[in-house]
């Protein structure tokens, strides 16, 4: 698309923009800032509310708001810079903001970092001329248990509602009554619940919404932002965590256009404080007979891991969490595969690289035509910022199917496939469809697979690049090393350690290792390392230290143990990196990855090795039968459980029912319906969900007991209370 | 409620013409006036045809922004040059203060309205009609839904539908874009301008919007004829005749049906038979609340645009309110900015901080706690919403109270020296507002955190 260009004459400097472009942008073209509280282009169509970028235009008597008035040929535009009546405009509207703000900024957790003091002291008066008593509101409403509301700071720019109404659609956030007496709050005052909400905090140009966390937690000249990339999901959100003595306080967006748009979800903004969970273990703990686990120093750790293993040598059976960085997988399975002639690995999911013949960054979904969402898992529990983009790409025109049989998927231009599981084999049978469609040398078209875990597959790329040798089946596991807290908090896991001679797990939390361990190593979250991260579009990223972890780094003691196994490991994540690149990545060297990393290609991707180990067998709902989808909620995981302001974000125990087959059932909304199975139910209240396929019923795992497949589903017998 | 006084006071009659103090509620009884002749004869014509005697007639609108209603017509894209519905709106959500206009031609010839409706929905060939009306009038909607009713049974409508919507109580929806705001069933709140709505109105649409009393008059343009029509009032530019809306302190306050041109002193005094019980105009609340008060030495202006316009004055909706001696302008203004306060969206900076900043200083001054800089800083609040809000309803808030400050700048500096209202409890802007208790606006106002 060639838009026609204008010529735009602003603070006598000439600049050509495409017309329609507002006079904010056309300003930037220009090298020239128009102040704004409420323009906010991610937001959607500009409010013209705050009446901040006000501006004088050639011919127009009246000052005009730069924001919504667009760039038309030969237009003499002139902003505060130099036209007197925009800066007395603009020196108006600091004015009437500042009249009922509470100028509390010294104990504002804001000031320091916020737009309305920097404009105040760029723009506005030196003084009040208000000797009226302010307007005063209750202070600080928590409109969540993550989210404080203080409505006297509050300028009204409407950032936030419009984010609700436009960006996350939740609609949740409003502005009631009128005129001066105008205030945010949310929908009948219910909590303000979903997964984008902590968003609104760093839309508000003023200290209105803040995170409760952060309240009174630091000042802007005593924190460090280290930029970093989120871990807790296959997205790999860029992210700034706020640091301050040690201690991360706050986790910020940091824009990376293609992956997130600087939207970042709830789980990766507030549940950084499980670093700190009660529970965080900062000493090896050894299994004493009779006495259970008990703390023990480092060496005595590493002296009895090494005899572990040693003792277990060919049959050490690892399980990875698909949470670790390529460098942690790489050093572990350097040391077992080729020290310990251990080949035998239980990988997180199933990844293939046949989609990567369709790569294309998030933001092509917003560009696209059709999307298609395949799959029962809903987008949003998996990969919550796919969500927003898919949001975009309907709000942009595009239609959203489920269904690639659908005649508009072969006539539309750029397509985009989504499978969101569960199953799709790791991404083959979507980059079957793509294939079918013919999409890989089609503009703007390409295919995504949303992984369970948020490194898969650079977990897949690592250990299949630590040794070429494939080694031989085992017939009883002599050491179960346990990677990571979620492969620590499955019972599957658990039951497989039940076969195992000894069992190393490697956790944060003291919770998951109790009871089934022989010997506990601490581990570290992914604030606490550096690294890489391979997420769901194959974009290598950059995890960075944001603070030390109150234990050594994984890579340290691995490559302790692995001297005592004379494999030679260097403890430094930019060594094995290159170790690794060399391999998988083309030798990318380590400080090339990017702080802002771009999507590249995979050279020498390495053929996937290892397998799934206990495959899920997929059963087709015959007419009439209902599929059972237990799927694994947003908020959930061992991070989640131990944040208590997250608490109320998990999903109520429900069964969701296509409209249909609740219809043919006559079940209704918050019926309390039996779901069964070969003998065991549960009873569940049920909401009907009419954007769900008929013969798919879905449930949160941490509700399903256990139940998914086919499933047999009636109404409850009612039950007196 | 006694019946208001509804009559042509003189020229010609063209919005009530066969009304003779009967309301010509029935299909038959504005038959029988020559009613929907003028539809058969436009409906004969080519639509531009009937644009351009629109354009010819410079009728101009009757809401309060006095824009020539055939121009505005002619800005509404053919339905060969767009894939969209073409939409008509009448603002019937009348809320300016002292105007009493729409409801009586909705309550005495609806037909004639719809009559309207129906030439412009050819004219621009738009087969929707959506009538916002004013929740409170129940009545006027009544009369109004009745007649609606008629005319599509007698198969008049042609294919057009008219829906009559009644609105929430918001002042705000009376500006045209809160109105589509509201019209969409959101929050009544302006959209920024451009786009405009004949680009981009209800549902994204095209859409035309205009007063009752414009889209009323266009029968009458055509049953003279637009070089007729031009003719009447004060051409060029103040053509036809108005609704004057007389009101305040006078002998017969009424809605009365006069050319553009008249003086107000001949509406007052002639018309409305003066002021009674030998009380003295102090000022005239001029076009509505929304503008600056007229002082009694500018009585002999003509009522048309241009006229009042060169002494600072606007038509606005043909509001005439008369205001007496016993009045405190101080209280007057403190009444109209308490107004706008609470009918403020909230939307816009300027007017929502402005509108109770001046209410503030304004409840100062008629306390007596009020400093003689303060005038000047009124002044100032004031001259810092005009002419930068989203809409113009901040404006219509400050214009007004400058007016008071300005004009009786004594009567405001009195109240400093008087330490108090000088005229106590004996103004209370009696036949001029209600009672504050039985306000709304004004009972909320006292109740806001302050």
């Amino acid at each position: 698309m060639s838009a026609e260009l204008v010529r735009v004459t602003i603070d006598e400097r000439d600049v050509h923009v495409p017309k329609g472009t507002n006079l904010v942008e056309t300003a930037l073209a220009a090298g020239l800032e128009i102040p704004v509280f409420c323009y906010e282009p991610r937001l959607g169509e500009p409010l013209g509310a705050c009446r901040m970028c006000l501006v004088e235009v050639e011919g127009t008597p009246k000052l005009q708001a730069g924001c919504t008035l667009t760039a038309v040929d030969g237009m003499v535009v002139r902003t505060a810079r130099t036209s007197q009546q925009a800066a007395e405009g603009q020196n108006a509207t600091l004015e009437f903001i500042l009249v009922n703000h509470p100028l509390d900024c010294p104990v504002c957790d804001k000031g320091g970092e916020c737009p309305l003091q920097d404009l105040t002291f760029r723009y506005g008066p030196g003084n009040t001329r208000m000797s009226f008593e302010k307007l005063t509101f209750e202070k600080p409403i928590p409109i969540s248990p993550t989210i404080s509301l203080d409505r006297e700071r509050c300028i009204l720019c409407y950032r936030c509602t419009r984010f609700s109404e436009g960006v996350s659609e939740d609609l949740q956030l409003i502005a009631a009554n009128r005129g001066s007496l105008s205030v945010i709050t949310t929908f009948e005052d219910l909590p303000y619940k979903g997964a984008f909400t902590g968003n609104v905090t760093e839309l508000c140009p003023v200290g209105a919404l803040l995170p409760t966390q952060y309240r009174f937690e630091a000042r802007p000249w005593e924190i460090v932002d280290v930029p970093t990339v989120c871990g807790l999901c296959p997205v790999g959100c860029n992210i700034n965590a706020t640091v301050r003595e040690g201690k991360v306080k706050r986790i910020l967006s940091r824009n990376h256009p293609e992956i997130d748009e600087g939207w970042i979800c709830d789980k990766g903004r507030f549940a950084f404080t499980h670093l700190r969970a009660g529970d965080r273990l900062t000493q090896p703990l050894l299994r004493v007979r009779r006495h259970g686990l008990e703390a023990v120093s480092w060496e005595q750790a590493v002296d009895e891991a090494e005899r572990l293993l040693r003792e277990a040598h060919g049959r050490v059976v690892t399980v990875f969490s698909g949470s670790e960085t390529v460098e942690q997988v790489y050093a572990l399975g350097t040391l077992l595969r080729r020290g310990l002639d251990s080949h035998q690995a239980m990988l997180p999911e199933e990844i293939s690289g046949g989609l990567d013949a369709y790569r294309l960054p998030l933001s092509s979904i917003r560009d696209a035509d059709v999307v298609v969402v395949l799959g029962e898992v809903p987008v949003v529990e998996r990969a919550p910022i796919v969500d927003l983009w898919i949001k975009a790409a309907r709000r942009n025109g595009a239609r959203i199917l489920d269904d690639a049989d659908d005649p508009a998927v072969a006539e539309a231009e750029r397509v985009v496939l989504i499978w969101s599981g569960p199953g799709g084999r790791g991404g083959t049978t979507v980059a079957k469809l793509a294939e079918k469609l013919g999409l890989a040398e089609r503009d703007g078209c390409g295919a995504f697979y949303l992984p369970e875990t948020p490194n898969g597959r650079g977990v897949a790329d690592a250990w299949a690049a630590c040794c070429d040798e494939e080694g031989e089946d085992i017939d009883s596991i002599g050491l179960l090393v346990v990677s990571g807290d979620e492969a620590a908090g499955d019972d599957n896991v658990r039951a497989l350690a039940e076969q195992a001679d000894a069992t190393i797990v490697i956790s944060m939390f003291g919770g998951l290792a109790a009871g089934w361990a022989d010997l506990v190593l601490p581990g570290t979250g992914y604030l606490e390392r550096d690294g890489t991260f391979v997420n769901l579009e194959g974009r290598l990223q950059r995890l960075r230290r944001t603070v030390t972890p109150p234990c050594p780094d994984e890579l340290e003691w691995i490559a302790e143990l692995a001297a005592r196994f004379d494999v030679d490991l260097a403890p430094y994540p930019a060594a094995i990196f290159a170790e690794v690149s060399q391999r998988v990545y083309g030798s990318l060297a380590y400080g090339e990855v990017g702080e802002v990393a771009p999507l590249r290609g995979y050279p020498e991707a390495p053929e996937q090795v290892a397998r799934q180990p206990l495959p899920v067998p997929e059963q087709k709902a015959r007419r009439g039968q209902i599929r059972l989808v237990a799927y694994k909620p947003l908020f959930s995981g061992p991070a989640v459980e131990r944040v208590a302001e997250l608490q109320f974000q998990r999903p109520q125990p429900e069964l969701e029912l296509s409209a249909d087959d609740a219809r043919r059932r006559k079940i209704a909304n918050g019926d309390l319906v039996t779901v069964g199975s070969n003998g065991s139910a549960i009873t569940l209240p049920a909401r009907v969900n009419r954007r769900l396929r008929a013969g798919i019923a879905r449930v949160a795992l941490e509700h399903s007991d256990g139940l998914h497949g086919i499933v047999e589903i009636a109404k409850a017998e009612k039950v007196s209370a | 409620m006694s019946e208001t006084t509804v009559r042509v006071a003189e020229g010609p009659a063209l919005v009530l013409a066969g009304y003779d103090g009967e309301p010509l509620t029935s299909l038959a009884a504005y038959r029988a006036v020559g009613g929907y002749d003028e539809l058969e004869k436009a409906r004969a014509q080519d639509p531009q045809a009937v644009i351009q005697e629109l354009i010819e007639s410079n009728l101009r609108g009757r809401g309060g922004a006095f824009f020539p209603t055939g121009r505005k017509a002619s800005f509404i894209p053919t339905p060969d040059k767009i894939a969209k519905p073409i939409y008509i709106t009448v603002n019937a959500d009348e809320s300016e203060p002292g105007t009493f206009k729409d409801r009586e031609i909705m309550l005495k010839v609806p037909h004639r309205l719809i009559e309207g409706c129906l030439v412009a929905a050819h004219a621009i060939q738009s087969s929707h009609v959506y009538i916002y009306i004013r929740g409170e009038y129940s009545r006027e909607y009544e009369v109004l839904q009745a007649a609606v009713d008629e005319a599509r049974e007698a198969g008049l409508l042609g294919g057009v539908e008219i829906v009559i919507h009644r609105g929430a109580g918001a002042y705000i929806c009376g500006e045209e874009t809160a109105l589509l705001e509201s019209l969409e069933g959101k929050r009544g709140q302006p959209r920024s301008k451009p786009p405009f709505p004949a680009i981009s109105g209800v549902y994204a649409a095209p859409t035309l919007i205009n007063n009752v009393e414009s889209i009323t008059t266009i029968p009458a343009v055509l049953a003279v004829g637009p070089a007729e029509f031009a003719q009447i009032g004060a051409p060029p530019d103040s053509t036809g005749t108005r609704l004057f809306c007389l009101s305040g302190n006078v002998e017969r306050p009424g809605v009365y049906e006069a050319p553009h041109g008249i003086t107000v002193r001949h509406l007052v005094d002639d018309i409305g038979g003066g002021l009674p019980g030998g009380h003295t105009l102090k000022a005239v609340m001029m076009g509505g609340s929304s503008f600056p008060v007229m002082t009694p030495d500018d009585l002999d202006t003509a009522l048309d645009a241009d006229a009042l316009g060169a002494k600072g004055y606007f038509i606005g909706s043909g509001v005439v309110t008369v205001i007496d001696e016993r009045t405190c302008m101080v209280q007057f203004a403190l009444r109209v900015a308490q107004f706008y306060m609470h009918e403020s969206c909230g939307k816009c900076t300027p007017c929502r901080v402005g509108t109770r900043w001046l209410v503030q200083l304004l409840r100062a001054v008629e306390d007596g706690a009020a400093q003689e800089s303060d005038f000047d800083l009124m002044l100032d609040v004031c001259d810092r919403i005009i002419g930068k809000c989203l809409c113009v309803l901040g404006d219509s808030a400050a214009m007004p109270v400058a007016s008071c400050v300005t004009k009786f700048r004594d009567e405001f500096r009195a109240h400093l020296e008087h330490g108090g209202c000088p005229f106590g409890a004996d103004s209370q802007l009696a036949g001029l507002f209600a009672p504050v208790d039985q306000h709304a606006h004004t009972a909320a106002a006292e109740e806001a955190p302050v």
